[in-house]
């Protein structure tokens, strides 16, 4: 008998478990809807500020000297910029991003770089903190739905970093979000600004590597062959194109952290919302499991009594 | 005198604020306000914060108050790129003030030429931009 009472204890417990675990995959799938459109919200400003970069590369006659397009003359010392989550209970959503982190940590000591570590989210500052690692910028109470502001913070702090020579180099680990059910750790460089991306795009082909041989010719004999753009002298611009580059840039590394941070919020909620979802589905089966056990052992207590009383009526007739 | 619309588009990293057709744009750059209508040559520029006056067909004016950024007009079509951009009546005037000051204190302690103090410098001017337009 008592076996029986605290088994229902136990289903009772379970259901108590499912009741909050599907609340949480709720509420992540309601903010994942959220984070998903202001993925999407912030296309159109990233591409058109793609096509005002160009258009400013296009106007400018020479490139002007732009601190974060340079590479340093020596390599030392690495920043890793990790985004993770202020949250757990996201399944694998953080430990992977940390995972990765330390396994480049390991390639640069090996190939005798320091690595200079910055931490987006409370999760991935406490667990890295932990392990004993010097954190040069962690930043957090935000990873939930994060601002432009905030990822205007974490790139000024890294350009400066870079400006200043604190680190030669800036990469970028976060999580990519391509589904609610995945999502993939992406490791990219966010400084030096690689020419190619921020000076070209992405699918256009202009030989810029000849631009500046050509230049000189180009300018004598205007309105030549300009290619498509024959129109480039009727540009205003204001200030002059170079100038208008020099602001460009910082926010070029700004809209990519931001767009990292969109997709790691993003990912997060997914993963959470995954995560809920097995764990209630787990607590299901588990309360079938314990239910099933919990009848069986009323099924025997009864066929018990039964027995008892079949046999005693028995004895007193026979 | 009626004028000749063309289209205008407004995009912050959070979305768009406005997309429809306007007589005339008026903004400021670091020259001084500018005023672009129909068939302006093509412009890129650098806009400073301030407020945005989109002149709409029979007179009504829509405004803004706008972050830091970018415009360029092409093909007769203008795109206005900023950080931020709110109507007036959105505005929270305790909320800039306060805003204001702790960029003004976060200025003075920082250090010269810094990458901060260039962020501070465009909160304050922002700030001040925003607050003059809640004042309107």
């Amino acid at each position: 008998m008592a076996s029986s009472s605290s088994l229902s204890e136990r289903i009772d417990s379970v259901k108590n478990v499912k009741q909050i675990t599907r609340a949480m995959e709720m509420v992540a799938a309601a903010r994942l809807r959220r984070a998903e459109q202001r993925i999407e919200a912030l296309r159109p400003y990233a591409d058109a500020l793609r096509r005002m970069t160009r258009r400013a590369v296009e106007g400018a006659q020479s490139l002007p000297d732009i601190p974060l397009l340079e590479e340093h003359d020596s390599i030392d010392r690495v920043g890793l910029l990790l985004v993770t989550g202020d949250r757990g209970l996201a399944g694998a959503f953080n430990s992977q991003i940390i995972r990765a982190g330390e396994r480049r940590a390991r390639e640069l000591r090996g190939e005798g770089l320091e690595p200079r570590w910055y931490v987006i989210g409370a999760k991935g500052a406490a667990s890295l903190g932990f392990r004993g690692y010097e954190l040069d910028g962690t930043y957090s109470g935000f990873t939930d739905r994060p601002a432009y502001a905030n990822a205007r913070e974490v790139g000024q702090h890294i350009v400066s970093t870079y400006t200043e020579e604190n680190v030669d180099r800036a990469e970028m680990f976060y999580n990519g979000y391509i589904s609610p059910m995945s999502q993939i750790v992406r490791h990219e460089t966010l400084l030096p600004l690689q020419q190619a991306d921020f000076l070209g795009g992405d699918d256009d082909e202009e030989e810029d590597g000849d631009e500046s041989d050509e230049g000189g010719e180009g300018t004598g004999g205007k309105g030549g062959e300009e290619g498509p753009d024959h129109s480039r002298a009727l540009w205003i611009y204001e200030p002059e194109p170079g100038e208008i580059l020099r602001q460009l840039a910082p926010d070029y590394v700004e809209i990519s952290i931001y767009r990292a941070m969109l997709e790691s919020t993003a990912s997060e909620h997914g993963a959470r919302m995954t995560a809920m979802r097995s764990a209630s589905d787990n607590a299901d089966e588990m309360i079938d499991d314990l239910t099933m056990q919990a009848n069986r052992e009323r099924q025997a207590a009864i066929t018990q009594e039964i027995m008892e009383v079949v046999s005693g009526a028995e004895a007193t007739t026979g | 005198m009626a004028r000749n619309p063309f289209p205008v588009e407004v995009l912050t990293p959070e979305g768009n604020v406005f997309d429809g057709e306007v007589e005339m744009l008026s903004t400021r750059t670091g020259e001084g306000s500018l005023g672009v209508l129909a068939n302006h040559a093509p412009l890129l520029a650098i806009l400073e914060p301030t407020e945005l006056r989109l002149h709409r067909e029979g007179g009504e004016v829509e405004t803004f108050a706008q972050a830091e950024g970018y415009l360029q007009v092409v093909d007769n079509s203008a795109l206005v790129l900023v950080e931020e951009a709110h109507r007036p009546d959105d505005l929270d005037r305790s909320d800039l003030e306060s805003r204001l000051d702790e960029a003004r204190n976060s200025l003075e302690g920082s250090e010269e030429g810094s990458e901060e103090r260039r962020g501070y410098e465009r909160d304050v001017k922002r700030y001040e931009a925003f607050l003059e337009v809640a004042d309107g």
